[in-house]
Formats: C-alpha cells, structure tokens, sequence
C-alpha cells in the first residue's frame, strides 16, 4: 500500500480535506424521504457553515442517474435538492465507485452533480477526514 | 399461479432470495416502488431463472430514470398491465 493512502488523515493535505460533517446518502430516490432528509440535512449544516461532504454509497448513487421524474403518486423525487447544492457551498460530493459497478454503472452515467470517484480505501480516508457522519 | 411483487432493492436487501425460494415454476414477479432496481442490468445476478416471468413497473421506472437502463429479459409494464397480471394470476403475493 502506498503511502498516501496509509497517510494519516487529520485534516493536513496528506489525502482529504478535513471536514465537520459527512452526509451519507444510501437509499435511492422515490422509495422513501431518508435520500430527501439527508440532503436537507447537509444544506441545513452548510447554512450553519459548516464544511459539508455529501458521499453517495448503496442504492444512494441511483440519486445522480439522469432522467428522473416527479414519482406515480406525487413523490417529488431529489433531482431539485441536488440542483440547490452548490447555491448552499455543498461541493465535496463523492461516489463510492463500488457501489456504481455493483449496478452495473459507471462515471458516465453520474450526470446530475460534478462528483469524485472514491475507491474503498479513499472511503475509508473519506469517514476519517470528517468529525461526523450522519448516515441517511 | 401466483403473481410476486416485490418493493425492495435486490442490491439493499437480501428479500429477493426469500422470493425466489417461494416462487412456483409458472410464477410470476414484478418489480415495483425500489424494487425496480431489480430491473437493471447489473441486477440479473440477483434474479436469475425468470426468463419470460420478469416484470417492472413502468411508472417507477421512468420517476428513477431508469427505463432505458433495464435488462432484456425484463418486460416493462404500466399500472394497467399491473391489473392484467393481477387478473391472470390466482392470488398475489407481497413482499417488502
């Protein structure tokens, strides 16, 4: 294993940027509100300027496919919230790179938000980086 | 024969094994609400053998964008093939 991905991660420049406050998203649009909930709760710390990471993982990633629509009932779907990110100074956005090859995805179909591909070891730097993690 | 439908993820819960275990030869399943995950390419692995007996539900497919991302043996139908499928079958059965 290389160096940088052993280095210790407190925040220096040695891998990620430390952070206050990691959003894990890993349920998919339409099925339920914690995709919803868990970007209303990033932009929520972003507001209170905090330094917000949002980490797509799980069915989360099926959030960045584009062509989403308002649901058969009503569902408003999380298409828009994405689109409000970056007005709340959320950029940190990462995909867990696994998860888009479990469902047979790849880079090019995360179309809806400028993202960073993550291998499981940059994940791992990724959990340590920040001082919370809210999992949605 | 019976009709399955089925609301969760195959790539999130391990519920689709519980399916496939109690599905009959003649049986059918259709994915709907996240079970349409199901319906992805990638997501065969997880419902092989249903060549033919594999539905999705076009509604909420399109709310995930995921129509033109689904596997061939999947065959798409709207709420009223729903209905179809409901009256050809001798009961339903949900899992969720």
């Amino acid at each position: 294993m290389s160096d940088v991905m052993t280095a210790p991660l407190a925040g220096d420049d040695a891998g990620m940027a430390a952070g206050d406050l990691l959003v894990m998203l890993r349920h998919g649009p339409h099925g339920s509100s914690w995709l919803r909930e868990g970007l209303e709760a990033a932009m929520v710390a972003a507001a209170f300027g905090r330094e917000v990471g949002l980490l797509f993982t799980g069915d989360g990633v099926m959030a960045l496919l584009e062509g989403q629509q308002v649901g058969p009932l009503g569902q408003k779907g999380s298409d828009n919230l994405l689109a409000a990110l970056e007005m709340y100074d959320v950029e940190r956005c990462y995909v867990d790179a696994a998860a888009l090859r479990a469902r047979g995805l790849t880079a090019q179909d995360v179309t809806l938000l400028p993202v960073t591909l993550l291998e499981h070891d940059e994940v791992v730097a990724l959990t340590t980086a920040f001082s919370r993690v809210l999992s949605f | 024969m019976n009709l399955h439908l089925l609301n969760r993820s195959p790539f999130s819960s391990r519920i689709h094994d519980d399916v496939l275990n109690a599905m009959g030869p003649e049986d059918q399943l259709l994915l709907i609400e996240d079970g349409v995950n199901g319906a992805l390419d990638n997501a065969e692995q997880h419902l092989a053998g249903l060549e033919g007996r594999l539905f999705a539900l076009r509604e909420d497919l399109e709310s995930r964008g995921l129509l033109g991302r689904c596997a061939e043996n999947v065959i798409v139908v709207d709420v009223d093939g729903f209905v179809a499928l409901t009256e050809a079958a001798d009961k339903t059965v949900s899992w969720f």
